[in-house]
């Protein structure tokens, strides 16, 4: 199937009426999510899975996605408005786009950020389209040991673009491997660290730990910050109006960003948070008065909200076609996937045209969906950041709880819940970077599988993982982003001895 | 010794590490895989040891935003072990009780316990919220949640 014949399939589904009616519900949910201080598209995704159980893949999907891009551009509504980013890929647009909400032109902050979004998420569309399907036809030959090093390069990458310690990050990645090998080993039958309980052999839901990890634990957070200001019944938000000289002024920032958005996107470990900062810097740098940078630059607030967007339709690339998510989001994606009955990988194209096909037409809906939706609808539904902070609090425990309930129906998966909600608090308090071990969890499972399956062709000799140059290049590139850093550090330290 | 954040965290993992490692060992064996199931627990185990060594004796600074994020007032402490121990005795009662008048309570009580003062806005979501939840779940999805002692 050539690509036009492809997207014709795909619009058949993102264009029935269930397509539009599930996109529309997935970018609404997702802005309204997004826009919440402190809960991020790992909650916004994790919440609405229970809502797709026994609804048809295609339409679920299509709607799954709608939530994650959606929560990214409508993260950026609280950036501006509050100076508290609804998700950590929008902190950056809070640098410009606070100020010009504090000079009174919130309105038009808000719809610079909406066109930037747009324009960003609809440029790396296209290449999603041409890129996907190429880098499927590729995959479609690669074997256990080639998958065994991406998803290692996926893991290290991750751990060493982490916030923080690099250390770390490599220790959440680890736990999250160890919390896979809890339960019945799916090779052997071997029950591994069960204790004798029955309900530990299964192991543990995905969805137990995308809400404990993140919904709950950034309800822990929400609760010490619940005295924080959400947004004032009379805070103005000005005229929306964008003149042609701001379009102007925007379209060199936007172009240039929704290319490197893109591509950090596609790449193992970034996705919008860096790509939004790593743009926020390219612009500033190559700006002829860097100095407004900062003071409410229209420049400054298009370049990280098209490098985000784009950065999210990156993100689909590895996970449509190797079925291997490059960051935590997308990892909680491919849970998503996998409820349904979804394999996402170099087959989904052949074999589910539908879903691979449907899922990237949606997204040109999406976006002109939230293009709409964002600039005359904003002021009505940025009243949603007025909702007093204790009744939401409560309101995400419960979607929490029902969400893990639906899966199992078992009380004892309702406990660990709180045990992993208490983990994830934990690690944010004391600075270990949770995307990397959900990434671990989800990715742990398939790299046994990938290992044993490498060593038994191999007939246990482990040089299967250099022999050829896929797993070898792929398993040095996995090492150099673990020690580069580092090396990276030591030597600006030594500089600075010497100076 | 035990100075930093960082060596006394490193100190819990190792322990855990440890504790994984040698369960890890304790793994019955299967004769006729090429790779058995303990492979990679065991190398799960050596390499958070290796880990959490690194972290212990890693020269590492904490900076200060990381210091004011550990800083969490007791009072505060407290407010969360509150609000775990409503979610706990929640899941201790919901099956019993049913879902509905759970969620009920629960939403009011936490909302209010947390500084909500609107009660009469609290009571309104507090029945509405469950009722909604209730017929999309059971209704359009039909998930099955708890009755309890409700009739419906």
């Amino acid at each position: 199937m050539s690509a036009f014949d492809g997207m014709i399939t795909g619009f058949q589904v993102a264009l029935s009426w269930e397509g539009i009616l599930f996109v529309l519900i997935g970018v609404i949910v997702g802005t309204l999510i997004g826009m919440m201080p402190g809960l991020g598209p790992i909650s916004a995704i994790a919440i609405m899975i229970p809502i797709t159980y026994g609804m048809d893949p295609a339409p679920a999907l299509v709607m799954m996605a709608g939530v994650y891009y959606g929560a990214v551009f409508g993260g950026s509504t609280s950036s501006i408005l509050l100076n508290a980013p609804g998700i950590s890929g929008t902190v950056a647009t809070a640098f410009d786009g606070y100020p010009m909400a504090q000079q009174g032109k919130a309105g038009k902050a808000l719809a610079i950020a909406a066109i930037a979004s747009f324009f960003g998420g609809t440029v790396s569309v296209i290449m999603l389209m041409l890129l996907a399907p190429a880098l499927s036809s590729v995959a479609i030959s690669f074997g256990p040991p080639a998958y065994f090093a991406l998803m290692l390069m996926g893991l290290t990458a991750i751990s060493s673009l982490s916030e923080g310690s690099t250390i770390k990050a490599m220790i959440s990645a680890v736990a999250g491997v160890m919390v896979v090998t809890i339960g019945i080993d799916p090779q052997t039958g071997t029950q591994r660290f069960t204790f004798g309980n029955i309900n530990l052999l299964d192991g543990f839901d995905f969805l137990i730990i995308a809400l404990g990890l993140f919904a709950l634990a950034e309800v822990c957070m929400l609760v010490l910050n619940r005295k924080n200001r959400s947004l004032s019944d009379d805070q103005k938000l000005g005229s929306l109006k964008v003149t042609r000289a701001d379009l102007k002024e925007m379209s060199g920032p936007m172009t240039r960003q929704s290319f490197v958005g893109f591509i950090l996107g596609v790449l193992p470990g970034a996705g919008a948070t860096i790509a939004s900062f790593i743009s926020y810097i390219f612009e500033k740098r190559i700006s002829k008065n860097p100095e407004e940078f900062g003071k409410g630059s229209i420049k400054g607030l298009a370049a990280p909200e098209s490098s985000n967007n784009a950065a999210t339709s990156g993100a689909f690339v590895p996970l449509l076609s190797l079925g291997i998510p490059g960051s935590g989001t997308t990892a909680v994606m491919l849970g998503a996937f996998l409820v349904l009955g979804v394999q996402p990988g170099p087959l989904l194209m052949s074999d589910r045209p539908e879903i691979f096909w449907g899922i990237i037409a949606s997204m040109y809906l999406g976006n002109i969906f939230l293009l709409v939706l964002n600039l005359p609808l904003i002021p009505y539904l940025a009243k949603i950041l007025s909702i007093p902070r204790p009744l939401l609090i409560s309101l995400v425990i419960m979607f929490s709880l029902i969400g893990v309930y639906s899966i199992s129906f078992n009380v004892f998966d309702l406990y660990m819940l709180l045990v992993f909600g208490a983990l994830g608090f934990a690690m944010r308090v004391f600075s270990f970077p949770a995307p990397p071990f959900i990434l671990a969890f989800i990715l742990g499972g398939m790299m046994e599988q990938a290992f044993r399956q490498s060593m038994t062709i191999s007939n246990g000799n482990l040089a299967i993982f250099v022999n050829s140059p896929l797993p070898l290049s792929l398993i040095l590139i996995a090492f150099l982003s673990l020690v580069i850093p580092g090396l990276l550090k030591w030597r600006s330290r030594r500089k600075l001895a010497k100076m | 010794m035990l100075s930093t954040i960082n060596q006394r965290i490193g100190l819990i993992l190792f322990i855990i590490a440890a504790i994984y490692l040698y369960l890890s060992f304790q793994l019955p064996n299967y004769p006729y895989a090429p790779i058995d199931a303990d492979v990679i627990p065991k190398g799960l185990g050596v390499l958070m040891l290796i880990l959490s060594a690194a972290l212990f004796f890693s020269k590492v600074i904490e900076t200060e935003a990381e210091k004011a994020k550990r800083n969490i007032p007791k009072k505060e402490l407290l407010v969360l072990l509150a609000v775990f121990a409503m979610i706990f005795l929640y899941i201790l009662l919901f099956e019993a009780i049913g879902f509905i008048i759970m969620t009920a309570v629960f939403i009011f009580f936490s909302s209010w316990f947390l500084g909500y003062t609107k009660w009469k806005t609290n009571i309104i979501v507090s029945i509405l919220f469950p009722l909604g939840m209730y017929a999309i779940f059971v209704f359009a999805l039909g998930i099955s949640l708890p009755k309890g002692i409700l009739p419906i």
